[in-house]
């Protein structure tokens, strides 16, 4: 502070003789920017956001799509790995029945506050405190579990530790003729299904059955997940409609997923059972990346890992996927939306503001008043109504939310070129012939390029909350892809019991929306210091 | 005036023909007809529920008739529920929404106004600082998460309200507070920013200055020479400000299991019961539009400068 | 004709040594720094300078209207029938204002209040300041327009300002600014946003009333043609200081100090030929932020000597009532005393 001051000092006596220096309104607006500490914070945060999106694929985090039914609602912890979480759950379970039971008595006013806690359906803190009793009693020895029990804990503790996640890295198929290897899902159906039966033995009819019951059951899953809560024989009618709609094409890439699932199946397994001996021995160090052939023709690269020892530090979800990875990912398609839904609504914007605005006359009449009527529409609910019936998925969520953002840049930028239009420059620029696009694009947008900058800005977010609004509905983004809103709202049913799932989606959200917001603000007092406190 | 009027309700117009239009082409452009389903049903019994619903007729014979029958107020039979008409299960859910809206609307209109004003007067105090921090808040975090947060923390953790219900349902008129106050945030925001803005801008008028130099006290400045014209701004947000209830009633109502019209907007847009979401649609637009046409009327009359022509 | 102050008697208003800064981002803005002047009863004083002078800043002080913050009063003593305005409560405050000072502003277009008719401002400020019913305050509203020359002031009274034109708007101002009978009157650049046609109008309007009423008259304005026609005392501001105060025929007759002078010279005069030419003074004016300890003219000064860059001038009498602030009229002991 002080050697600022005595910077300054100087400067100003000098202030007769010294010609001033000009200063565009960028590095203006710029060192306005940089004194408004909010948004020089903001700017941070939004930069870490970005960047945690785009490196997403790289950064050392478990899949977020990928399923592990046993670790499900797994609660934070940054210390303690799945398996630990798990075999403390079981003996909390263990210490709680055993106690109902009688064989861990506990004191008077220690009963009499755990069915309290029972009475108002607390029983998270049950568990917690009985296994916190259970194993201090039994480590002084006044309890000791039942043989059944110690059998059980033991078999888990040993099935936590061989467990393992085998995940196949790229199927090969090497022709026994030729001795060229390609990948397996190259190959036509026709192919796959001979090869499956080499495989399995299995004759062809029965393999046929199998999988039409199969991709039936996978077809209903598909329905009810989004039709819910419908009776059965709507579900069967449905179903059967879909079938008949399938195409040949559709119907074969149906089939050539199921055979291929079948043979990764076997693959997994054939791995599980190889290196499952290796995990309980302990003689290798996982995870491991292994070459298996299941015969001559096919063979896989697998990487097997402990899954117990992950460690989900945000904790995991209704299906065991990781929290962190989920809202890492979800991020990514929330930003994204975000920046590239409010470019595209900018930049229709721009060219139909600007078409009305320097063209005037009848183009700026039918442009305002399609604006207009726009405007009075109730358009999120219509792109609700869009979501339902063209279908749930990105493109469909992007385009319903691009096409009816840019009402207001429109509005804007007309304002600004109707303004800017009749001021000499432009004079100076059609005197010298220059054509209309070229005044347009070249002159008038520039000017207004401030204006539009701030105004992007501010729509990023709010894009950001539309798009999660629809998410969060279950109208927006769906499963296995997530988006901010999509994990919120899967968080909110069951909050009671596992606030995580809602707590962390709802704060990596908030967080960036308000970076966004405060660097917005920043961005317009900064390039129009005379309408500060505006909204 | 009256001609002011009448221009603007002769605008009003068109609007709603678009809407009614979009809505009836998208309803019949929608993949799988209502009745599709049942295709085992004998061919006579097939025409006469197609009779029932008018597909016989050309399709401009169709848009005629629907037209008709939303101006005469009927908007057709569900497509799911066999047992009533959409009309009655919108307007059995309608006064639920209406309820809820009018309260959230009044609360962020009461608080935005009084607590911009605080903080423009009392400009670069803690009040301000409160005031403006309460309004971020409202604007940037989405109601979705105000909702749920505000649930957990005096529902679920606090137990002060009970974490769902409504009063119609189980009389209790403290289950309204929560979904109120959630969704009432984000307009709060905008309003007391938007308050906070116009009223420092006004007080630095010439007229302000010009009252000053005549000797007023400070409040009466405040309220007779600064109000009017700091109110003008946040009278044209109430338009938007409508449209952000009916559509955070959406999410609100499912948050909080409000007998609504918004949870019955998502229940149908899962179930695919067009002309339910269609009906939902046209009664919100309505209400919008009649909306947007009273704040204009009003702010006409609010600004001598404007000129009724 | 011109009045002669009464010299055994305390002035009406007395300014001493006000000091009015401003705090911005890039640093301290002196816009008003020491600046003293009196003004007798029924007597009219012109304060001339440049945009960014601080004239406003002066006036806007006496009525302590400077917006705080950014502004502030931060010296000096304005001694109004011998009060300090400075260390009145706000009641007091409020009964100076509209009262014993009113003010005219420079835009008559943003300076009544657009939403509320005329007759509500009138009568607000007359039942403010007077014991009046409200049927006898909407009369004197009426007279008062009519005063100021409002044609069918019955019915206009009840109208809206956007109903008036600007002309008609500083017509109603100064029928506001004078219904209550005050002592001062501030008229800050009265015509400056009005029809050149309109301006004598306004100015002779100000003039007249103010005989009538005996009203004292601070002027202030960039136009020296002005000052000349009506004021008895003018200040010559520059850069937040006077640097010449005097009799406007003193004034006139022997500019003292190089400001001044090149002041007077850039009136566009038709009985005194000028090559065709217009006089103008070169440069620009200073920007006031940490102004140094130097005489703020000298860049711009054809007189400039070496102490006019580094220390600033002391006042110096050069005539009855005519002080200066320049080297020019200083003895060589104060310009060595550094």
């Amino acid at each position: 502070m002080l050697n600022k001051k005595t910077e300054k000092k100087p400067q100003a006596t000098n202030q007769f003789n010294q010609a001033v220096a000009g200063n565009s309104l960028t590095r203006d607006a710029w060192r306005r920017l940089k004194k408004n500490k909010m948004a020089v914070i903001s700017i941070f945060i939004v930069v870490i956001y970005i960047l945690l999106a785009i490196a997403a694929p790289i950064l050392p985090i478990y899949p977020y799509d990928e399923i592990v039914l046993d670790h499900q609602n797994l609660p934070p912890s940054f210390t303690q790995n799945a398996g630990t979480l798990l075999l403390e759950k079981r003996l909390a379970d263990l210490y709680t029945q055993a106690w109902r039971s009688g064989s861990l008595e506990v004191s008077e006013a220690e009963e009499e506050m755990l069915w309290t806690w029972i009475d108002a359906n607390e029983t998270n803190k049950v568990w917690d405190y009985m296994l916190e009793k259970g194993e201090q009693m039994s480590a002084d020895g006044s309890f000791t579990f039942s043989a059944t029990d110690q059998r059980r804990i033991e078999r888990l503790e040993e099935k936590l530790m061989s467990e393992l996640k085998v995940s196949i890295k790229s199927l090969w198929y090497t022709d026994p003729i030729s001795n060229e290897r390609e990948k397996l899902s190259s190959l036509t159906t026709e192919q796959l299904i001979d090869l499956y039966l080499d495989l399995s033995g299995t004759d062809i009819d029965t393999l046929k059955d199998q999988y039409t019951r199969e991709i039936e059951q996978q077809l209903l899953r598909g329905i009810k997940d989004q039709n819910p809560e419908l009776p059965d024989a709507e579900y069967q009618q449905m179903l059967e409609r879909e079938i008949e709609r399938l195409s040949e094409s559709r119907f074969d890439s149906l089939i050539k997923s199921n055979i291929l699932t079948k043979i990764t199946n076997q693959i997994v397994n054939d791995a599980n059972s190889h290196l499952g001996q290796m995990a309980t021995d302990e003689s290798v160090l996982f995870p491991v990346k292994e070459e298996i052939s299941l015969n001559d023709t096919i063979s896989a690269e697998v990487e097997a890992s402990r899954i117990n020892e992950r460690i989900y530090y945000l904790g995991t979800d209704y299906q065991g996927r990781d929290m962190l990875s989920r809202i890492i990912y979800g991020g990514q398609v929330s930003i994204a939306i975000g920046f590239v839904g409010t470019i595209t609504s900018v930049l229709i914007g721009i060219i139909l503001g600007a078409l009305a605005g320097y063209l005037g006359g009848k183009v700026d009449y039918i442009i305002m008043r399609i604006v207009d009527i726009m405007y009075g529409l109730p358009y999120m609910l219509l792109v609700i109504i869009a979501m339902a019936i063209f279908g749930r998925n990105i493109l469909n969520l992007f385009f319903a939310l691009a096409i009816i953002s840019w009402l207001t840049v429109s509005r804007m930028v007309r304002g600004q070129i109707m303004s800017l239009k009749n001021q000499e420059f432009i004079e100076a620029a059609r005197s010298m012939g220059a054509s209309t696009w070229r005044i347009i694009f070249k002159h008038l947008v520039p000017n207004s390029l401030s204006v539009i900058i701030v105004f992007s800005t501010l729509r990023i977010p709010a894009f950001i909350m539309t798009e999660s609004f629809l998410s969060f509905l279950g109208l927006g983004v769906s499963a296995p892809f997530a988006s901010w809103g999509s994990l919120v709202g899967d968080g909110v049913g069951s909050m009671a019991l596992y606030p995580w799932k809602l707590f962390f989606p709802a704060l990596a959200m908030t967080i960036f929306l308000f970076a966004m917001n405060f660097l917005g603000d920043g961005l317009r007092d900064a390039f129009d210091p005379q309408s500060k406190n505006q909204l | 005036m009256t001609k002011y009027v009448i221009k603007r309700l002769l605008g009003i117009i068109p609007t709603l023909l678009i809407i009614i239009t979009v809505s009836f082409f998208i309803v019949r452009l929608a993949p799988g007809g209502p009745f599709d389903g049942e295709r085992n049903l004998p061919e006579t019994i097939k025409r006469n529920i197609e009779a029932k619903y008018h597909f016989d007729e050309p399709l401009l014979m169709q848009y005629g008739r629907y037209m008709f029958d939303i101006l005469r107020g009927d908007l057709g039979p569900s497509y799911r529920y066999k047992d009533h008409d959409v009309n009655f299960y919108i307007f059995e859910s309608l006064p639920n929404s209406m309820i809820l809206g009018v309260i959230a609307i009044s609360i962020s209109v009461l608080f935005g106004i009084s607590s911009g004003i605080l903080a423009a007067v009392k400009q670069n105090t803690w009040a301000d600082y409160l005031g403006m921090a309460f309004a971020i808040v409202g604007i940037s975090v989405p109601l979705f998460v105000i909702g749920p947060v505000l649930q957990y923390v005096f529902a679920v953790k606090l137990q002060w309200v009970p974490t769902s219900g409504w009063y119609t349902v189980d009389g209790n008129w403290i289950t309204i507070i929560l979904p109120a106050i959630t969704l009432s945030a984000a307009n709060f925001g905008t309003i007391a920013r938007l308050t906070r803005s116009s009223m420092l801008e006004t007080l630095r008028s010439d007229y302000i200055r010009t009252a000053k130099a005549k000797g007023m006290k400070s409040s009466t400045i405040l309220f007779k020479h600064a109000l009017k014209g700091t109110l003008l701004p946040i009278v044209s947000y109430l338009g938007p400000a409508f449209a952000g209830v009916v559509t955070g009633s959406v999410v609100v109502e499912s948050v909080f299991r409000i007998p609504g019209l918004g949870k019955f907007f998502v229940q149908s847009s899962f179930n695919r019961d067009y002309t339910l979401i269609v009906g939902v649609v046209i009664v919100y637009s309505v209400i919008l539009i009649f909306m947007n046409f009273i704040v204009d009327i009003l702010y006409s009359l609010l600004d001598p400068r404007i000129t009724y022509k | 004709m011109k009045k002669n102050t009464n010299k055994g008697s305390a002035p009406l208003l007395d300014v001493r040594n006000l000091q009015t800064y401003f705090k911005t981002d890039e640093g301290i803005v002196k816009a008003v720094d020491g600046i003293s002047f009196t003004l007798g009863e029924g007597e009219t004083l012109g304060i001339v300078g440049e945009s960014g002078s601080g004239k406003s800043v002066t006036n806007l002080s006496i009525m302590r209207l400077i917006q705080s913050p950014p502004g502030k009063i931060v010296g000096g003593q304005i001694l109004f029938e011998g009060k300090d305005i400075l260390t009145l409560s706000e009641k007091e405050l409020r009964h100076v204002r509209g009262n014993e000072i009113s003010m005219i502003f420079q835009d008559p277009m943003t300076s009544l209040n657009p939403f509320l008719r005329i007759s509500t401002q009138m009568i607000e400020t007359i039942l403010l300041h007077q014991k009046m019913t409200k049927k006898e305050a909407l009369k004197k509203s009426i007279d008062m327009l009519k005063l100021v020359g409002i044609p069918a002031a019955e019915e206009r009274v009840h109208n809206y300002p956007h109903q008036f034109s600007g002309g008609m708007r500083q017509r109603v101002m100064i029928g506001m600014a004078l219904s209550c009978e005050a002592k001062v009157l501030i008229a800050d650049e009265p015509t400056t946003a009005l029809d050149v046609t309109i301006q004598a109008q306004i100015l002779e309007l100000i003039n007249e009333l103010a005989k009538k009423l005996n009203t004292a008259v601070i002027l202030i304005t960039h136009d020296l043609g002005v000052v000349a026609g009506m004021c008895d005392t003018v200040c010559v501001m520059y850069a937040g200081k006077i640097v010449e105060k005097a009799k406007t025929e003193d004034l006139y007759a022997s500019p003292s100090h190089p400001y001044t002078f090149g002041l007077i010279q850039s009136v566009p005069r038709l009985d005194k030929a000028q090559d065709g030419k217009l006089y103008s003074i070169e440069g620009q004016p200073p920007n006031v932020i940490d102004l140094p300890e130097c005489c703020p003219f000298h860049p711009r000064c054809n007189k400039k000597m070496d102490i006019c860059t580094y220390k600033y001038p002391p006042v110096k009498k050069v005539g009855e009532n005519h002080e200066v602030a320049c080297w020019l009229y200083a003895d060589e002991k104060e310009k060595s005393s550094t």
